[in-house]
């Protein structure tokens, strides 16, 4: 018997727009991790009034918040269409568009609280320091999602 | 020849003393011209600000040069220069660069690092320049200056920080708000704080200004002052979801803001951050203020820790910028030895070519080889 060629016609090219989409999607939200990282350090020294270096160094919270907002607002619809192809090349090579798999998982909660992130922003419901305490809880699954199996 | 700076300080003078030695912004490109006549200097440059009088001066031939430049002060001012000798600092060749970089640097300004003094420096340059007085040692050193001070506010933190309260609170509004052109600030009551507080936001271009007093009459002085919109007292809590600042100096007793107010303000503000600064004592803003989220509160002490952490900061990087004016000054100092050298082998030609007008073959030789 032939062994399936994963990378062939449709399913190439579903893969590999998958690959692609993936792959800048969470260069998008280590930007976004990185801009949350950053405000919540200055909101930390701003808040216990330690005006130092650091303090000078970092840029303003107004800034930093708005960058974050922003590369989340970028990533998200990226790693929808990533997810979508996702599914499609699966539906092509196991004839399922759902595969429990730890990898689908985390890919669906991140899209998950990437999505709560940007409804909670948008409708004012939470802002600046709790928005990026979830931002990096994101970004902790984009981790586990990078060292999970995908069988 | 000499690099020479003849001048008066804060350090050396008080304010009584320094402004009988100043001079007039607009007459100095004149008085550099009569200096350099009078004094017989090759070059000069008059460095006259609130806190110092300096008198930079090159001089290639006469060694009393220094009297002259004290006769010129005694006459330009009608002042008995003896009578203020001590108050006068005299340094020469590398000591004179080593000042002049630490001045231009903001080290020997009354607040360390403040670099307004490179401005003036700058503007007394272009006086000088304007005036034809400078040439190419004091063309040089300035220049020099200039890079060093560039070079010490961007390689060592004594230029960083705020260090007078309303000016940290303008920097931490910008730190919070990112930008002050299209926020709103409410200020309730008068205090004098407040109002220099409020002349720096105005500076900076704050978008727009709100005033509230329990007496009206107070308010309406300030907002006429500041062109600001007056907000009835008995209402000013309606207002605070349409601003981005408050500042606080009444002379309540009890607090005239508390957490419950702003915590239920937040969401109509779209959860905005909220930078609240109480400059009253007793405070007019309850302390858990500061523990909700994007609402920042600042007290007049903290504003003062601030103040004093930033000047503590600056004097630990006086030992970096020392390493740096060192490294230039050495620089410029040798620069300064090969030049005079050059000037004095010229000036030993030109003698000797004066020397050699109408005398017999044989004598000029003889002299020729004296000299050289």
């Amino acid at each position: 018997m032939q062994p399936y060629n994963y990378l062939s016609g449709f399913q190439g090219l579903y893969l590999n727009l998958h690959i692609i989409t993936i792959t800048l999607s969470y260069f998008v939200f280590f930007i976004a991790s990185l801009c949350a990282v950053l405000y919540l350090i200055q909101d930390n020294l701003l808040k216990h009034k330690q005006i130092g270096v650091i303090f000078n160094r970092l840029p303003d919270l107004f800034s930093l918040d708005k960058f974050h907002y922003r590369a989340i607002g970028l990533g998200f619809p990226i790693l929808t269409l990533s997810i979508l192809s996702g599914f499609i090349w699966v539906k092509h090579i196991r004839g399922a568009y759902w595969n429990i798999n730890p990898r689908m998982v985390y890919s669906l909660s991140l899209w998950l609280v990437y999505a709560l992130i940007l409804h909670v922003r948008l409708s004012a419901k939470l802002r600046g320091r709790k928005v990026a305490q979830l931002s990096l809880f994101a970004f902790c699954i984009i981790i586990a999602a990078l060292f999970s199996s995908c069988r | 020849m000499d690099l020479t700076v003849v001048g008066i300080n804060h350090k050396t003078a008080p304010v009584e003393i320094r402004e009988k030695f100043s001079f007039h912004p607009k007459q100095v490109v004149g008085v550099n011209r009569l200096l350099k006549e009078t004094a017989l200097l090759s070059e000069n440059l008059i460095l006259s600000t609130c806190n110092r009088v300096e008198l930079y001066a090159v001089c290639a031939r006469h060694k009393d040069y220094i009297t002259n430049i004290e006769n010129f002060l005694s006459r330009y001012h009608n002042l008995n220069i003896s009578d203020y000798k001590d108050r006068f600092y005299v340094y020469k060749n590398k000591e004179a660069v080593e000042h002049l970089f630490k001045v231009a640097c903001g080290l020997d300004s009354m607040v360390i690092g403040e670099m307004e003094i490179l401005n003036q420096m700058k503007k007394a340059f272009q006086d000088a320049r304007e005036s034809t007085t400078t040439g190419k040692i004091l063309n040089r050193l300035f220049e020099k200056a200039f890079n060093t001070a560039k070079r010490v506010r961007t390689e060592t933190f004594i230029s960083r920080g705020a260090v007078s309260v309303s000016s940290v609170a303008v920097r931490l509004a910008e730190k919070i708000l990112g930008g002050l052109r299209d926020k709103k600030v409410l200020i309730i009551g008068a205090g004098k704080v407040g109002e220099k507080l409020v002349l720096n936001l105005k500076k900076e271009g704050i978008g727009t200004m709100l005033v509230t007093n329990r007496t009206l009459e107070k308010a309406k002085d300030l907002a006429s002052r500041f062109s600001a919109e007056i907000v009835p007292f008995e209402d000013f809590k309606s207002s605070l979801a349409r601003v981005d600042i408050i500042i606080t100096s009444t002379g309540s007793p009890q607090y005239v803001i508390g957490k419950d107010e702003i915590s239920s303000l937040m969401p109509l503000r779209q959860l905005r951050p909220l930078f609240i600064i109480d400059l009253a004592v007793p405070r007019d803003v309850q302390s858990e203020v500061n523990k909700l989220d994007n609402v920042y509160l600042y007290n007049i002490d903290d504003l003062q820790k601030t103040v004093d952490e930033t000047i503590a900061l600056r004097s630990n990087e006086l030992d970096s910028c020392f390493k740096v004016i060192d490294r230039s000054s050495e620089h410029f100092h040798h620069w300064l030895l090969k030049e005079g050298l050059r000037v004095d082998k010229e000036e030993a030609r030109g003698e000797k070519q004066a020397v050699g007008v109408g005398l017999p073959k044989e004598q000029v030789s003889a002299c020729a080889g004296k000299i050289s």
